[in-house]
């Protein structure tokens, strides 16, 4: 034994261990290091043997925490000696003493690579010890190849092999280049044949490592891991010695399982029925058993497994069998598997479609808050904090509140701003939103930041009929003995602006108010001080009769603090003292403060938006109903007057504009009179302007109507040609040179697909015969596309046909195409588009129709993109660092550079991002050359989940930047990046504000109005 | 007007403690990247590893300590006494995990086992499965106990060369070498055999000098 034979070690070692405090081991420590220094120094007589003990002593001494901050060259200078013992004492404290970067280091290339191509296995292990720990890049660069060797050597045993694949690993992190993906994917694939176990382990490694950057050269190797899988899970051929309490090399297994999460799917349906077949295997295999070693090393198979489930996106029924066993698993006796069974259900729910089913576990989650390990508890807030939304935000917020008077002092700020962020996000109603942060602030006060308070104000603020209710709270908690002096700031300011309301109540006189207040004035500090004053002169401006003792007592104060030396409390007295002496001045002067612009964290903004779609989408519906009808009779009634002018006719459906006599006028649209714009403009003007604050929501609306818009246009466009002769009339007109055109589209297809990525409503199409127009509405994941078909001729359009060859990630729903659209009629078309996985390919409308012996088919592309599913959101720092530190590394995170990007200044790419609704929130990220922004994806299966983006350019070279993406789901993630990689290597040229219309030849006429008028800007879109 | 002005200049602001506090973590990494030259060094600074193993007695005093990325010797100690500080708050009977993203920064883990006097501990990322990082630490154990038959606190302090060597066959460079304990153990074996043969002749090795001169 190495240290049998050093009685001098020994010796210092029990030294050490016998001084009895921390000096007397310093002296003892300084007295060693003097010593070896000098013998160091006089090199004469230092034997191996010496140099080798002093060398122990070292590490022992550096362990100790003391620095060591020579003898380093000693320790290298050992790897050169050729026995053993001194070899093996200068390669382990080499590595443990020395960094990566040291010049002595460069010295010993040479002898380390001596020892790796030598034939002794001992002193090769020993060498690629210390580089697999400590070796750069100069390394990497000049060993890379020999260990390369080693690893494929037919002759070379396990011991060394293993320690091989290892050392690659190393080195191919140093410098990705030394290993050469074609040639190698090969060799790695043969490497997963290997039998032995601690080679394998070891390849499994080097594989994660080489799959992570780059899996698309490495898919042969993915069934290999399949099989390995299989090969472990049923026993087979597993030597005893790699059996650990009865599993088969639980690491293995859970390796390998890792290097199947870095593929983004599986195609080959045999292996991923073998490979769901293992997993179900280990799903239902696992129970808990009496000893714990068995117990952690099943469930660490089992819990590699589910995250490799999570990450297949297995079916639901796999899934839910994923959530009851984590069910089980929150309950259990044993700690480990209740700290992994909540933090496993967290990642569950941020990624999977199984809330409900874990929301049904909420009773033990929150039992989980008592938890006597703070660890648990802590995965227990976390996963209450990812599973609140408006349906349990009232019990979990509860819980919180109750669990905050009793929690450890570590967690309390954390939980009282989670308490505080779910109480906004998903407040049932607004009072109960005040209660909780009042009682946040009573039980914490010193945890709950100016944020949390200023908008509770802010919320009282904006809604007049929580005031009363506000103010009498806070008259609640001000007769509390001790408060704390965040409750003083609320109460003071909600009283002083609202105190009023409640004026007739008993204790709400202005003078009683006042005084409870003034009560706290000596025991808050100066920047509450302001606060006070403020709240004073409100309330000597709202003592109507004016209480002269009142407002001398006031004025002495503003008197008092008129030479502070707190220039905010100074210019506060002087101020309010001037200003309340001026009498009926003061009333508007010091009115109610005005409501606050709706500004906003992202959590805020989020919950908003919930509560909008749900109460709005019911009224919304029931006006649209409402037009409907009545547009369907307008139209009737109105199509008598106007005799048969079809543009009118459209524009009436498009509008739903309410009728109007001056249309009667017989315009010719072809003759481009002069007349039309303007009169399309009164009409606008007067009848449909009181409405036009509504258009947009009206033309939604109709939109919202389950499937009717089609049908209803579609009988009356028939009905009006019902009258008759007028459509054959009109296409006996068509000239006949038109006819003869071939049929070339007007504009640039892909150009006008481009530009519809980035607005919803516009051309899709357009050539002489028909234009077919778009207006889209997303919400979350699903979208309403209508396709607005308009003939642009006098004679009917034929055999229409339209449709959509969908996307696998898209669930598609168009409405009957009529067959035929008749002249110069335009036809709705509404198209519902569910988005099921996030994912860049695009849905295609396959259209084709015939005009006179034209057959016209066109493939057009659908701008139901990526990015029409990302709403913005803006979001606090410290959310969007939780995340970005949450999602951690592949999958869920990745990162890439991107080279041959069109240069762009910082800015223009921030208005890039911005138009693709991706929010950049600037000061994130403290480097200016870097751009951190964030939206929220949703589709069905991924629910809404936030992404992260962060670019970091160059800016010496605008070519290439770094891009790093991360989401809670790999595809997302993995899409996203693919998505704004492409965005920012082809840019489309014109980045276009949303509501341009594009001028259509249907309403030339009306073009001049269009630049205008709103209404007459929709009419010309539709 | 100045009343306005007043109030809302302190209601608008959104700054937070909490949030500058994160900042500053934001900061940290984002210095750490910079400090690097090229892109893809700044790609291979994320390693995926076992970031250290650390042994200390239930006084906090470190018996082997081994950290696979470079730490400064100060910041190592820092480390140890705070994970200390953690440790021996905890009761019995909860689970092996801990908060490590306070101490070892973010995306980072810990677990620990405690043996009679002396916590065992393991420091690693995302990349490891909690669990199987714990085995591992059984693992080590289990295999000291063999070379040590019922291993003791003393047997670590007064053969720490020998951990040494023993923990490089279960740990390479921050990787998971070897599971199976009695390979390790028979690589442990070979080691001691040569040292043996060695001590017997001690002589002195020109090589050595040789190499220092040059």
């Amino acid at each position: 034994m190495a240290l049998s034979g050093m009685r001098g070690l020994s010796v210092f070692i029990s030294d050490v261990r016998n001084c009895q405090n921390k000096e007397q081991e310093r002296l003892r420590v300084d007295k060693e290091l003097g010593k070896i220094r000098t013998r160091f120094k006089s090199e004469k007589g230092l034997k191996p043997y010496d140099k080798k003990k002093y060398v122990w002593k070292m590490l022992y001494i550096y362990m100790l925490g003391y620095d060591v901050d020579f003898g380093h060259m000693e320790a290298v200078s050992l790897i050169s000696a050729p026995k053993y013992p001194e070899k093996q004492v200068g390669y382990i404290v080499t590595s443990c003493l020395v960094n990566e970067n040291h010049d002595f280091l460069r010295l010993a290339i040479n002898t380390v690579r001596t020892d790796i191509i030598g034939r002794n296995e001992t002193f090769q292990c020993l060498a690629l010890t210390m580089v697999g720990n400590i070796g750069g890049r100069e390394f990497s660069e000049s060993l890379a190849p020999d260990v390369q060797k080693l690893l494929v050597s037919s002759s070379c045993r396990p011991l060394v092999k293993k320690k091989a694949a290892l050392c690659l690993l190393r080195l191919y992190r140093k410098n990705p280049d030394v290993v050469n993906v074609d040639g190698w994917a090969v060799r790695m694939a043969q490497l997963l044949d290997e039998r032995d176990l601690g080679v394998l382990t070891s390849s499994m490694s080097l594989l994660v490592a080489l799959v992570s950057n780059n899996y698309e050269a490495y898919w042969s190797c993915l069934p290999k891991c399949v099989k390995i899988l299989e090969r472990l899970a049923r026993n087979q051929d597993i030597p005893q010695e790699y059996t650990y309490y009865g599993i088969p090399s639980p690491w293995l297994q859970v390796k390998t399982m890792r290097a199947l999460q870095y593929f983004p799917i599986i195609e080959d349906p045999n292996t991923r029925r073998s490979l769901f077949e293992v997993l179900q295997r280990i799903l239902m295999g696992t129970d808990v058993v009496k000893n714990v070693n068995k117990n952690n090393a099943s469930h660490a198979v089992l819990f590699e497994a589910l995250a490799l489930v999570m990450h297949l996106d297995a079916e639901k029924e796999m899934m839910s069998q994923c959530v009851t066993l984590l069910g089980k698993f929150i309950a259990v006796r044993e700690p480990n598997i209740r700290y992994l069974g909540l933090e496993n259900m967290t990642r569950m729910f941020m990624i999977t479609d199984v809330q409900d089913i874990i929301k049904r576990h909420q009773a033990q989650i929150i039992t989980s808050l008592k938890d006597p390990d703070i660890s648990i508890r802590r995965r227990a807030l976390d996963l209450l904090y990812s599973m609140c939304d408006v349906s349990n935000a009232k019990d979990i917020v509860e819980e919180l509140l109750q669990y905050l008077s009793t929690a450890d002092f570590a967690m309390r700020e954390e939980l009282s701003l989670k308490a505080a962020i779910l109480a906004e996000k998903f407040t049932p109603d607004l009072s109960w939103y005040v209660d909780v942060i009042l009682q946040l602030i009573d039980k914490a006060g010193e945890f709950v930041s100016d944020d949390i308070w200023f908008r509770v104000i802010q919320f009282v603020t904006n809604n007049d009929d929580l005031q009363p209710y506000a103010a009498a709270k806070a008259r609640e908690y001000l007769d509390k003995p001790a408060i704390h002096e965040t409750m003083v700031k609320v109460s003071a300011y909600i009283l002083g602006e609202f105190g009023h309301l409640l004026v007739r109540q008993p204790g709400f006189s202005p003078r009683e108010i006042f005084n409870i207040i003034h009560e706290k004035l000596p025991t808050v500090s100066t920047s509450t001080i302001p606060i006070l004053l403020s709240t004073y002169a409100k309330i000597l401006m709202h003592t109507q009769p004016p209480d002269p003792d009142l407002q001398n007592q006031i004025w002495a104060i503003f008197k008092k603090y008129e030479s502070c030396i707190e220039v905010e409390i100074q210019q506060r007295a002087v101020e309010y003292f001037a200003l309340s002496r001026k009498g009926a001045a003061l009333v508007d002067i010091l009115a109610e403060m005005p409501k606050f612009p709706e500004r906003q964290s992202a959590l805020i903004k989020r919950a908003e938006d919930t509560e909008v779609d749900t109460a709005e989408q019911s009224a919304m519906k029931l006006r649209a109903q409402q037009l409907s009808q009545t547009s369907n009779a307008l139209v009737v009634s109105d199509q008598h007057p106007t005799n048969g002018t079809p543009a009118v006719m459209v524009n009436q459906l498009g509008l739903l504009k309410v009728p109007n006599p001056s249309t009667r006028s017989n315009m010719d649209n072809d003759s481009e009179d002069q007349r039309l714009p303007q009169v399309n403009g009164t009409l606008s003007k007067v009848e449909a302007l009181p409405q036009s604050a509504d258009l947009d929501g009206v033309l939604l609306d109709t939109l919202a109507i389950e499937g009717p818009p089609s049908s209803i246009v579609q009988p009356k466009s028939n009905s009006n040609l019902g009258l008759g002769g007028i459509a054959v009339e009109s296409s006996a007109l068509v000239p006949v040179d038109q006819q003869a055109n071939a049929v070339q589209p007007i504009g640039n297809i892909a150009e006008r697909f481009r530009s519809l990525c980035l607005k919803d409503s516009g051309v899709l199409y357009e050539d002489p015969y028909i234009q077919i127009g778009l207006k889209a509405e997303w919400r979350a994941h699903q979208g309403r596309v209508v396709l607005f078909l308009g003939n642009k001729n006098t004679s009917p359009l034929l055999s229409v046909q339209a449709i959509i060859l969908p996307p696998t990630h898209l669930k598609t729903e168009l409405s009957l195409v009529p067959e035929t659209i008749p002249p110069r009629a335009q036809v709705q078309c509404p198209l519902e588009v569910v988005n099921l996985l996030p994912s860049r390919d695009v849905a295609v409308l396959d259209f084709s129709y015939k005009f006179g012996n034209d057959m016209v088919n066109v493939k057009l592309q659908l701008p139901a993109v990526l990015n029409k599913f990302l709403q913005p959101i803006s979001i606090s720092a410290e959310d969007f660092f939780a995340q970005w530190r949450s999602l951690s590394g592949p999958p869920l995170k990745l990162q890439e550079v991107v080279r041959g990007v069109k240069p762009l200044p910082l800015l223009e790419m921030a208005n890039l991002f911005d138009s693709y609704s991706l929010t950049v929130c600037p000061g994130l990220d403290p480097n200016p050359n870097n751009l951190v922004a964030c939206a929220t994806f949703y589709s069905e299966n991924t629910r809404a989940m936030l992404c992260l983006i962060r670019i970091e350019t160059d800016p010496a070279d605008r070519t290439q930047l770094r891009m790093t993406v991360a989401s809670g789901d790999p595809t997302l993630t993995f899409e996203l990046k693919m998505f704004i990689k492409e965005m920012l290597v082809s840019i489309p040229p014109a980045i276009q504000k949303p509501p341009q219309a594009s001028p259509t030849p249907l309403q030339q006429a009306s073009d001049v109005a269009a630049s205008t008028d709103p209404g007459a800007m929709l009419a010309a879109l539709l | 007007m100045s009343l306005q002005r007043g109030c809302s200049r302190s209601l608008s602001p959104r700054t937070t403690a909490v949030s500058a506090s994160v900042f500053e973590d934001f900061k940290a990494c984002i210095s750490e990247e910079a400090s690097c030259q090229t892109i893809s060094e700044i790609n291979l600074k994320k390693q995926k590893m076992i970031r250290a193993v650390l042994v200390m007695n239930t006084q906090g005093r470190p018996r082997i300590t081994k950290f696979y990325e470079f730490w400064p010797v100060e910041k190592q100690h820092e480390a140890i006494r705070n994970v200390f500080s953690v440790l021996c708050s905890r009761a019995e009977h909860v689970s092996n995990f801990v908060d490590a993203e306070s101490i070892f920064g973010p995306d980072s883990r810990l677990v620990y086992k405690h043996f009679a006097t002396l916590y065992f501990v393991l420091i690693f990322d995302s990349s490891e499965n909690e669990l199987a990082m714990l085995d591992l630490i059984q693992v080590f154990v289990e295999t000291l106990d063999k070379c040590f038959r019922n291993v003791c606190e003393l047997d670590i302090v007064f053969n720490y060369s020998k951990i040494h060597a023993i923990l490089d066959e279960i740990i390479f460079g921050g990787q998971v070498l070897e599971t199976s304990s009695t390979e390790v153990m028979k690589a442990v074996e070979e080691i001691t055999k040569l040292e043996a043969a060695s001590n017997a002749i001690n002589l002195v090795s020109k090589s050595v000098s040789n190499w220092r001169s040059r």
